[in-house]
């Protein structure tokens, strides 16, 4: 990708670099003026953009079909048009059929798919030894047997843990919490990837870097 | 005067223990500003200067890559790309997805591009320009084609299956889907050789339970690095043929392919950052440690 130079491109390009100090200059200073006119912008143009893309995908999936006679497209549009019977106190009890519908397709849907990718290849793969004879795959394999098990154990909520279910709630209870920290750092090493990409565009417009 | 300098010489040594004391507690206690400041300043360092951190491929990403290249596809197959991203993560999912798409053209596949962001013709346009010396040599429409944003999480993703005219009348440009070359006789599940999801959310999670569980279709995943956790586990049961986590994963997959992006460029990056962040745990921990040690004395 090469620097732009057509005028709206370069203008583009310094709009985003100006409002991204904007954005940073929360963190880096304190909450201020531009920050908040940037947060504002950011959610109005967010929220515009969400409502054109929306109207559009409902008119190019529901309504033009319906107009080139497509007559049934008409079921979707009220179920549709139900869901705002959510802001009319007398009459948000309409908005529940759709809501029903869209729910108990979602179940049926899930729970149809669910059982074989998410519980029988999970369980197949967590109870399968390794085939080869490395102490590495041999340790994961144990790890995983012995962390799953305690886990399971850990919400068997109705027996008190003590006696013999005690030791293995409590490692349980640890292989919890190693997880879950695993997920959150996933997720801080996310966002300062974020950050990096941001950067990588500070320094780009400045052309200091390649674009 | 013996009495009293004693007594100067203990308040020195408690003064002084405090102020050590003090020194170290205070690290727990460092303005989270300067810290962001250090960062964000210490990013841009490897820009302007690499440092070239070694980056080894991960199994994941060797199958991902297998998968999409040589005899696993074949001249006209067809294929999903799911731009299950926008625009704030393209830092971490659009390298990988970009040498997926160089690999798939280069093997001859049709590629259908479709995506749950209302972002999504920013990132479709992105793709155009980060591969644009591979869409030179196809043709829109026969090669490709662009069907846009779609939205319904699980459902849709099920009746795509069944039908994917019925989601996308028309592509992006509101040409009617009957009209576009590339997708006649392409009509479900059946007519798609493989699927690639790209994604900040679960996208992957409905083509596994809707699309790879009930018909078999080859699937891989390019997540975010905090998908890592939930992806990898689908990649060693089988469910996914490959999986590429983050940034890394998509420096991995330019280097497999040969041609060094925007990821590699980026990870040296990424590698101070998280260092960053090692040591300011280390810190913070210190601190708080101290702390706890001065409060039992």
């Amino acid at each position: 990708m090469a620097y732009p130079t057509a005028t709206l491109d370069v203008i583009g390009l310094w709009v985003g670099w100006f409002l991204m100090l904007m954005i940073y200059s929360y963190p880096l200073y304190k909450e201020n003026v531009a920050y908040r006119a940037a947060e504002h912008m950011f959610i109005g143009v967010t929220l515009a953009i969400t409502i054109i893309t929306n109207f559009s995908n409902v008119m190019r999936m529901c309504i033009t079909p319906m107009l080139q006679g497509n007559i049934l497209m008409i079921v979707p549009l009220v179920l549709g048009l139900l869901m705002f019977t959510m802001l009319i106190p007398e009459y948000r009890w309409l908005s529940r059929y759709p809501v029903a519908l869209l729910v108990g397709a979602g179940f049926g849907l899930g729970i149809r798919g669910t059982i074989k990718p998410n519980l029988q290849d999970a369980i197949i793969d967590t109870i399968t030894a390794p085939t080869g004879g490395a102490m590495i795959d041999w340790f994961n394999y144990l790890y995983v047997a012995v962390g799953l098990v305690c886990s399971i154990m850990y919400f068997m909520l109705t027996f008190e843990h003590s006696g013999a279910l005690k030791a293995p709630t409590r490692i349980g209870r640890l292989f919890i919490m190693v997880g879950l920290g695993a997920y959150f750092g996933n997720t801080v090493l996310f966002r300062f990837t974020m950050l990096t990409g941001r950067a990588q565009y500070f320094l780009q417009v400045l052309k200091l870097i390649p674009m | 005067m013996a009495l009293e300098h004693y007594w100067v010489k203990s308040v020195d040594s408690t003064r002084e223990a405090a102020s050590k004391m003090s020194a170290l507690s205070k690290l727990a206690d460092i303005d989270r500003r300067v810290f962001y400041w250090i960062l964000f300043i210490a990013l841009m360092v490897p820009f302007l200067s690499p440092i070239g951190f070694p980056i080894t491929i991960a199994p994941n990403t060797q199958d991902l890559y297998d998968g999409m290249t040589g005899d696993q596809v074949d001249e006209g197959e067809v294929w999903i790309i799911n731009f299950g991203y926008g625009v704030s993560a393209w830092s971490e999912c659009h390298p990988a997805v970009t040498v997926c798409t160089k690999a798939l053209f280069r093997e001859g596949a049709k590629i259908i591009f479709i995506g749950p962001h209302y972002d999504v013709e920013l990132t479709y346009n992105k793709l155009q320009d980060t591969c644009r010396e591979d869409f030179a040599t196809k043709e829109y429409g026969v090669d490709y084609v662009f069907l846009g944003y779609f939205t319904g999480g699980e459902s849709v993703v099920a009746q795509l299956a069944s039908d994917i005219a019925s989601v996308f009348p028309q592509d992006h440009f509101g040409t009617p889907i009957s009209e576009i070359p590339m997708m006649d006789g392409v009509e479900d599940v059946h007519s798609i050789d493989g699927v690639l999801s790209s994604d900040t959310g679960d996208y992957g999670g409905h083509f596994m339970t809707q699309w790879q569980g009930p018909y078999g279709t080859k699937l891989a995943e390019v997540g975010i690095a905090m998908n890592g956790s939930t992806d990898l586990p689908r990649w060693q049961a089988g469910n996914f043929f490959g999986v590429s986590v983050g940034s890394r994963g998509g420096a991995e997959l330019e280097l497999l392919i040969g041609e060094l992006g925007e990821a590699t460029t980026a990870m040296d990056s990424i590698s101070v950052s998280h260092l960053l962040l090692v040591i300011a745990i280390i810190i913070g921990n210190l601190g708080t440690i101290t702390e706890k040690l001065g409060g039992k004395e």
